[in-house]
């Protein structure tokens, strides 16, 4: 694993922070969101072929190192000139019976309207020197934008790093979106494969439907643990699929998931790979326990939350106020506040 | 600290980890614009109730075995900061006083303001000097855990009950002697009724040798050098005798009464004609034979002569403490249940006799697990009747459920020492001068020695102090079997290896 401590990243995160010095905090009044952009897919899916029959799954005990990486973001504030958020990484690996974690974070970083750009492609072109940012994010979608970078980069490094294992992501193989690029996705695709590392993409939630119906609801009658390929997904141009994508039912129950396998990989060793990820890892749920682990060490709890709020408050002595909440104010219990009409 | 909630009297206060408060301690809550403070004593400490916390710790054991091994990456150094908000702590406290200027009052019917309130401890110095826990007759009674001195005044023991209670080996006999010596030296006049022979040595030094007391140090062993001539009794008390302690039927208690009269007038008042006036009198042969047999327990006492020069005077004793000061310690070790109370009858008789008549001025009467010799009826007596007499009583009981609840209730001052058993602190906890929760919540913790005072001693601010030493010697000891050479022998015969025993078994 490259132990590399992303640099810019502490650079940048002090460096926004210094400005925000003895300014006022108001505290995110409504509940805080973990924020992992990958989590739902973004490729829209044109009329998909009939399934063929599922793919029977048995599991290879052969031991082969599983490694998942997954990213959080969060809101910590507001302050006059822009909001505070945090950011954090975290790496999981199964070697054996034994599971292992490289936690990067949490980052800190004051954004505003001034600086939002310049943090974003500082951040870019830090790691992905020889690409270009598409464009910067907004003020809304940077925390997950930031937190998509950092995913990458942990990607990125695990795909270097890491040989003759499985790479577990959370998200799609989905590329060409504005935190995706084609290019950079690609890449770290070729270095896994080239290090003989096989990756799969865990979808929790998608949108792609067959006859009207969740593919991952479609097939209640095949039973665990199987395969379904789901041919014919066409995108729209910038998008673009490096996975192959099937239906995963790993385990009994009705837990069923989207999972993109790297499309270059030939499909009798894709199915190979989910083999040995059901030979090696526990599925909980149908899940992966290392990827399962991976979201679980990322997340910010509400305790840390406030330790880093009490930290910035501390260190650049924000002072916290307290602005009504006209959601609450106007409509009382149910003004379901500002996040809420947000994503309305 | 932060002022976090108040319900009723108790409030409660977020406390951080750097901020070093115990259970008992008192807090300062001043609120400058008001200008007034609250003294709120802490009762209980817990965990703040930080939201995720619950999620923080089941991340760490994910598998449920071991903790999953990793590295933390942690540039900015924030978990400091998160360790900080999970150790902190809210102190459960109860609101004891109002402070306005230098006045206190038991007043809690105001609220201060909850964000610019200033909270700071409070030392114990510092409130006995606000609370004026001192006065002209000094006591010392310990250390606090600040290491200050507490001294209470002598004159808070004077016309009060007390009750000093603990489990066994907590330190209960220590403190009751260190109150007696203290009184002494303030020419008090003291009876103890000794159980276990503890006392005898409060007027010799630990090594054996006269300490400052031994002359006023009066000890008092039935039947040994404390015996009692019939002619030295009062009717009264020999009745309250024969009826309490030897459970005398009315109708013969009359028939006694006639026979004492008969003696008494005839100036035969001696054990032998006693008994001779029971065997000839005319009487009911079943109230003949009750006589008797209450007349041989008398003489089978051994507690009672005709040798008037063998009768110790405990009147004596007394008159000799009312100049000087003195304690008739009166030894119960080898005496048994029946006889005790024959004792007790005749002490507590006599006491009651002395004082009507203003020979005595005032006694402070130290019992020891009084259920075992006192009689039903006193109870009530000691705490009502005879305390406007003059008797001012210290219970001493490592079962406090033998005390009955009403002593509880008119209790002026307890001496409390650890209790482990929940049923023991809910029988304390029904004294008047203190709330429950705040003796089921310290008293539970208390170290051996270490003693909460509750009551009009410290001024209903309940303290927790160390009883200092005092240079007795200690008598009463429990026999032990294995001591001395035999259980040197028995360690090197059987030597233990530190860590072995696992193995063995």
């Amino acid at each position: 694993m490259d132990l590399t401590l992303p640099q810019r990243f502490i650079e940048l995160s002090l460096h926004s922070l210094k400005q925000v010095q003895n300014q006022t905090l108001q505290l995110n009044q409504q509940t805080i969101q973990q924020n992992n952009g990958n989590s739902q897919e973004t490729l829209y899916a044109q009329q998909l072929a009939p399934p063929t029959q599922p793919i029977p799954l048995n599991p290879k005990p052969q031991p082969t190192p599983i490694a998942a990486v997954d990213t959080s973001s969060i809101k910590l504030g507001e302050t006059g000139k822009g909001i505070i958020i945090a950011v954090r990484g975290t790496t999981i690996w199964k070697s054996g019976k034994n599971y292992a974690y490289l936690r990067v974070g949490p980052f800190i970083f004051h954004i505003t309207e001034e600086n939002l750009r310049e943090v974003y492609n500082t951040l870019f072109k830090a790691y992905f020197p020889e690409q270009n940012p598409q464009n910067s994010p907004s003020f809304l979608q940077i925390p997950t934008r930031m937190a998509n970078l950092l995913e990458k980069w942990l990607q990125a490094s695990l795909a270097k790093t890491m040989s003759n294992s499985l790479i577990l992501f959370d998200g799609s193989l989905t590329a060409g979106t504005a935190d995706t690029p084609t290019q950079q996705l690609k890449e770290i695709l070729t270095t896994a494969r080239s290090r003989g590392n096989t990756v799969l993409a865990f979808t929790k939630v998608t949108t792609l439907r067959f006859n009207g119906c969740l593919i991952t609801e479609a097939f209640p009658a095949y039973k665990p643990p199987c395969l379904i390929q789901v041919a014919n997904i066409k995108s729209k141009p910038p998008l673009a699929l490096l996975g192959e994508a099937y239906v995963a039912k790993l385990a009994r129950g009705n837990y069923a998931f989207r999972l993109d396998i790297d499309r270059e990989v030939p499909p009798q060793k894709r199915v190979e790979a989910v083999e040995s990820l059901l030979g090696n890892d526990l599925i909980m749920n149908g899940y992966p326990e290392t990827l399962r682990l991976a979201h679980i060490f990322c997340t910010f709890t509400a305790n840390e939350v406030i330790a880093m709020q009490h930290f910035i408050q501390q260190k650049y002595r924000l002072k916290i106020i307290e602005r009504p909440d006209m959601h609450r104010l106007l409509f009382g219990p149910f003004g379901k506040g500002e996040s809420h009409n947000e994503v309305v | 600290m932060k002022l976090y909630k108040k319900e009723g009297n108790i409030i409660q206060i977020l406390s951080f980890p750097n901020e070093s408060v115990e259970k008992g301690d008192y807090l300062l809550i001043e609120d400058a614009e008001a200008q007034k403070a609250l003294i709120a004593q802490v009762i209980d400490i817990q965990f703040a109730n930080i939201p995720g916390v619950l999620e923080e710790l089941l991340r760490s054991l994910p598998d449920g075995g071991g903790i999953i091994q990793g590295e933390d990456v942690d540039p900015l150094e924030i978990a400091p900061h998160i360790t900080y908000i999970q150790d902190s702590r809210l102190l459960i406290c109860k609101i004891r006083a109002t402070v306005e200027g230098e006045y206190l009052s038991p007043s809690s019917s105001w609220l201060p303001s909850r964000s610019q309130s200033s909270i700071q401890r409070l030392p114990i110095s510092t409130l006995l000097k606000l609370a004026r826990v001192d006065g002209g007759l000094p006591i010392t009674l310990g250390s606090t855990k600040e290491n200050s001195l507490l001294t209470i005044d002598a004159s808070s023991l004077d016309g009060r009950l007390n009750i000093i209670t603990g489990k066994k080996e907590t330190g209960k006999s220590h403190l009751s002697k260190l109150l007696i010596t203290s009184l002494l030296q303030y020419k008090a006049v003291v009876v103890v009724l000794d159980l276990n022979g503890e006392y005898a040595g409060l007027g010799l030094t630990s090594d054996g040798k006269r300490n400052a007391y031994y002359n006023r140090i009066h000890v008092l062993t039935p039947a040994q050098n404390f015996k009692v001539a019939l002619k030295q009794l009062h009717l009264n008390v020999i009745l309250n005798i024969l009826i309490h302690a030897l459970h005398l039927p009315g109708t013969s208690a009359r028939e006694f009464r006639r026979i004492w009269q008969f003696l008494k007038e005839k100036g035969n008042l001696t054990l032998h004609e006693l008994g001779e006036a029971i065997r000839n009198w005319n009487c009911n042969q079943n109230v003949r034979d009750a006589l008797f047999s209450r007349y041989h327990a008398l003489v089978n006492s051994g507690f009672f002569t005709d040798n008037v020069a063998e009768a110790t005077l405990l009147e004596e004793c007394l008159f000799k403490a009312r100049e000087e000061g003195g304690a008739i310690i009166v030894n119960l070790r080898n005496t048994s249940p029946i006889d005790r109370q024959i004792v007790v009858e005749y002490v507590l008789g006599k006491l009651v006799e002395l004082l009507t008549s203003w020979r005595l001025k005032a006694v402070f009467l130290f019992a020891e697990e009084a259920h075992l010799y006192l009689r039903e009826t006193y109870w009530d007596d000691i705490v009502t009747r005879m305390r406007h007499f003059g008797i001012f009583t210290t219970f001493i009981t490592n079962q406090p459920d033998t005390i009955r609840e009403n002593i509880y209730r008119q209790a002026d001052n307890i001496f409390l020492f650890n209790f482990t058993n929940e049923h023991d602190l809910e029988v304390v906890s029904r004294a008047a001068r203190v709330d429950a929760e705040t003796v089921k919540s310290i008293a539970r913790d208390l170290p051996p020695h270490h003693c909460l005072v509750l009551g009009k001693v410290v001024r209903d601010f309940p303290i927790v102090v160390k009883v200092r030493a005092i240079d007795v010697k200690t008598m009463g000891e429990t026999r032990l079997f294995f001591t001395g050479s035999w259980a040197e022998g028995a360690s090197q015969a059987f030597p233990t290896v530190p860590g072995s025993v696992g193995e063995n078994s």
